[in-house]
């Protein structure tokens, strides 16, 4: 049995979240190398796609009702998004999160007027998004948000970068959601711990990969409990209201992370039916309640 | 008929999950990156061809090529249709004794109006065409082969060549995401046989599709318009043309469970029922009667089989992953009420090379025990009896099966394999009551026979 | 006990087993990934067990088990 080489790694922060890049080699100089590539990927798809700073997103969302010229990557993205409503019926939405200015999961316990709800979604829905590639025209008062893609879309990218630079097994991890190039060099299968909802930072179990990605969606981080109910802050983009009986996190495990996210989200949204979505399709995932 | 005892993850593509690949795709595979990592989208076309050619040592050989193709229709329907040809020649035995003296045999073969003029020839395998004199008032006359079988020779049908042509067409649709429907049809046609069936199942997953109940039934119905016509079972042999086409029916079911015991480990138990009725006899076999003392044999009448045939099985399958390769052993008992009883063992080992390469051996071992009407001959001066055969295929014999594959990918989806494989027969040639001359003769050859099959498969 | 009666009771036997112990074993839905392979199928390699039946039909008495002959031939 080989000992263990440790691997080489670069941590740093990219949306809103820890991220590791692990490469198993012994060439500190391309590990670096790799390392760099993966954080400038990810730093950049952050800013361009930013809701916080001036970005291709803000820039869109200021001038909702006018019509926008979008770039190349930037269309991909509407183009995948719009596809997802679709295959979704409408509750995978990126103009959902005008919603949020409703919810307030901020741990005071308030929960929205019917009304308040019912005012918000008026700026909610593709249907009323214009989207014919590459010009876009929201309605007035309504919002996109690639949040729900980004970090998944951005765990493919740098991969696809790193697959062309080195053929050397790489694992990129951007705050949970990860990617692997392949089997490790002896053979092995990356070992990677899947938190404990319940304990936040600690390990509920070890899963082994060997390809592919695997992707994680819930309800843990931000909730509202009021009167002993938990209210997720996954929203159902057509009621507005918090998805009924979702699962606490649904790890997904597919070829890429994008679609690893997207089923688990699909799947998150399906909020009691969640297991039998995943069932149906055959995915391979794991449920926490 | 096929019945997919499919294994119970293989339902139906959920469309859905396929759109969002492709969607997935199409994203990533755009701007900077190409991905190649991303699988490409599942054929909806399936092929699955190959070629036998098979050698039975100084006796039969065919080659026999066969074609199947699927397509999907939308995620829920699946057509597939097939055709398989077979072109045989060489010489089967006739179910006669061997003896130290030569015999004669003879066998109708054509008939033509009254007073046509023919020449005696030696027609094919080595036999004299024979004018069967005509019966008073016939405007027609029958010729026969006749064949001079050497001394101390297994008697064989040298004559003996066949063509066949089969095709079947099936459809398979999922109804729900565990509940699929099979129907198929099926149709084949030599120069002297015809068969047709129809089948229909049902399969349902239980468990998260770990588990999965299989049910089907199949009918079918079969014409035999022999050369020479329908022989009258335990008459003498002679050239006269015989009698019309006969037909048998037949009615199959069969039930089964297949479970995912973990996830390395499924395994099938299915029971199948099987009734069939109308003529069963092989119309070109003869079974001898020989003298009580000497064992030379006197005459050759034709045999006669039951009208009616039950069959029952039972089969036991099991697949087990390793970390790489794969084992698959199973076992089925068989029995009828015809006294045939047997043991069928299969043990294949696939050892997996690479990502698509392999080699697979294999061994099969099959035990049976006689039908209750079976006998080597008959004897001059005992009681008839109501139904006989001397056709070794239902003699008590055991028989191995030693095999090897090789499998290869050519491009995605797709494989190329060859199989070659040696079977060995052997049964009892010499019985304990053997009488006189027969003690030195061996009633039973051995049957060695080898096959070759290539194989080509693409997203089947 | 004959060896064909003492095969139909131990098939008859797991047969049992399997249906009332079905709910218990199996894999979860992400475990059936080795299972998805071609050798694992019950019939991988449909083409020459249609093939091998035929051939085995035409030597032997018995038939069936795995799948009907689907058209039978005059070699009886």
């Amino acid at each position: 049995m080989a000992r263990e080489r440790k691997d080489l790694s670069t941590n740093f922060t990219a949306m809103a979240s820890p991220c590791v890049v692990l490469v198993d080699s012994s060439d500190s100089l391309l590990g670096e190398a790799v390392g760099d590539l993966v954080k400038s990927e990810a730093l950049r798809i952050e800013m361009k796609f930013s809701r916080y700073r001036p970005s291709v997103v803000t820039h869109i969302n200021e001038h909702a009702g006018d019509a926008v010229l979008v770039d190349e990557e930037s269309a991909d993205l509407l183009d995948y998004a719009a596809l997802c409503y679709r295959l979704s019926e409408g509750l995978f939405d990126i103009t959902s999160g005008v919603l949020r200015r409703v919810w307030k999961f901020d741990g005071t316990g308030t929960l929205p007027t019917s009304a308040r709800v019912q005012q918000a979604l008026e700026f909610v829905g593709w249907h009323r998004v214009r989207w014919n590639r590459p010009v876009l025209q929201l309605a007035p008062g309504m919002e996109i948000d690639f949040g729900g893609i980004g970090k998944e879309y951005a765990v493919d990218r740098a991969l696809a970068l790193v697959q062309k630079r080195t053929p050397v097994p790489v694992l990129v991890n951007l705050g949970g959601d990860l990617r692997v190039t392949g089997l490790r060099h002896d053979g092995a299968p990356w070992r990677v711990v899947i938190e404990d909802v319940d304990r936040l930072g600690s390990s509920a179990g070890l899963l082994e990969l060997s390809h592919g990605a695997i992707a994680t969606s819930g309800n843990t981080h931000r909730f509202l409990e009021k009167d002993g109910i938990r209210y997720g802050h996954v929203l159902n983009p057509k009621s507005g209201w918090p998805i009924d009986e979702a699962p606490r996190s649904i790890t997904v495990h597919a070829d890429t992370c994008t679609e690893a996210g997207q089923l688990a989200k699909l799947a998150l949204l399906r909020g009691a039916g969640a297991e039998q979505f995943l069932e149906f399709e055959q995915v391979r995932a794991w449920c926490i309640r | 008929m096929r019945v997919q005892l499919k294994a119970t993850h293989s339902a139906a593509n959920p469309g859905l999950r396929r759109a969002l690949k492709i969607a997935a795709a199409g994203l990533l595979a755009s701007g900077t990156g190409k991905a190649q990592e991303v699988p490409p989208d599942a054929p909806s076309t399936g092929v699955d061809s190959g070629v036998l050619y098979y050698h039975e040592n100084g006796r039969v050989q065919a080659i026999e090529p066969e074609l199947n193709l699927s397509q999907m229709f939308g995620e829920d329907s699946k057509l597939s249709i097939g055709a398989v040809g077979d072109a045989l020649t060489g010489a089967t035995p006739l179910g006669a004794v061997p003896s130290t003296l030569p015999q004669t045999y003879i066998r109708p073969y054509k008939v033509v109006p009254l007073g046509t003029p023919v020449t005696v020839t030696t027609a094919s395998g080595g036999s004299t065409v024979v004018l069967v004199p005509p019966a008073a008032g016939a405007t027609t006359q029958t010729l026969a082969a006749s064949t001079i079988v050497p001394a101390n020779t297994y008697p064989l049908d040298h004559a003996f060549h066949d063509d066949r042509f089969a095709g079947h067409i099936g459809w398979e649709q999922a109804l729900t995401s565990t509940l699929k429907l099979n129907g198929g049809l099926a149709y084949s046609k030599e120069h002297d046989y015809r068969s047709e069936s129809a089948n229909i199942g049902l399969s349902k997953d239980f468990f998260a599709h770990n588990t999965t109940l299989d049910a089907g039934l199949n009918y079918e119905s079969d014409l035999s318009f022999p050369i020479g016509g329908t022989p009258t079972p335990l008459t003498v042999i002679n050239g006269d043309w015989k009698g019309p086409d006969a037909s048998r029916h037949e009615v199959d079911a069969v039930a089964g469970i297949t479970q995912v015991m973990n996830r390395r480990w499924l395994a099938t138990l299915s029971y199948s029922y099987a009734d069939a009725h109308g003529y069963q006899n092989d119309p070109y076999k003869i079974i001898s009667v020989v003298d009580p003392i000497s064992g030379q044999p006197n005459s050759q009448l034709y045999e006669s089989r039951p009208e009616s045939r039950r069959k029952q099985s039972v089969f036991l399958d099991n697949k087990i992953h390793l970390s790489s390769d794969v084992i698959s052993v199973s076992l089925r008992g068989y029995k009828d009420d015809w006294g045939i009883k047997s043991v069928t063992a299969d043990l294949r080992y696939r050892f997996q090379i690479g990502q698509d390469y392999y080699i697979e051996p294999h061994v099969r071992y099959y035990d049976q025990r006689a039908a209750d009407f079976f006998r080597y001959y008959l004897v001059a001066g005992e009681a008839m009896p109501q139904y006989a055969s001397a056709d070794t295929r239902l003699a008590k014999f055991h028989a191995a099966t030693y095999g090897m594959k090789f499998g290869m990918p050519l491009n995605e989806g797709s494989e190329f394999n060859v199989r070659i494989e040696y079977y060995d027969q052997h049964g009892n040639g010499s019985p304990a009551y053997a009488i006189g001359q027969l003690r030195q003769q061996n009633l039973f050859p051995d049957l060695q026979a080898v096959t070759v099959l290539l194989g080509y498969t693409y997203a089947f | 006990m004959k060896l064909c009666t003492r095969l139909a009771l131990s098939a008859i036997g797991l047969a049992a087993l399997c249906i009332s112990g079905c709910a218990s074993f199996g894999a979860k839905p992400w475990q059936h990934d080795l299972l998805a392979e071609r050798a694992m199928q019950v019939d991988p390699y449909p083409l020459q067990s249609s093939i091998d039946d035929h051939i085995y039909f035409s030597k032997e008495a018995s038939s069936g088990g795995r799948s009907f002959a689907g058209g039978g031939c005059g070699c009886n």
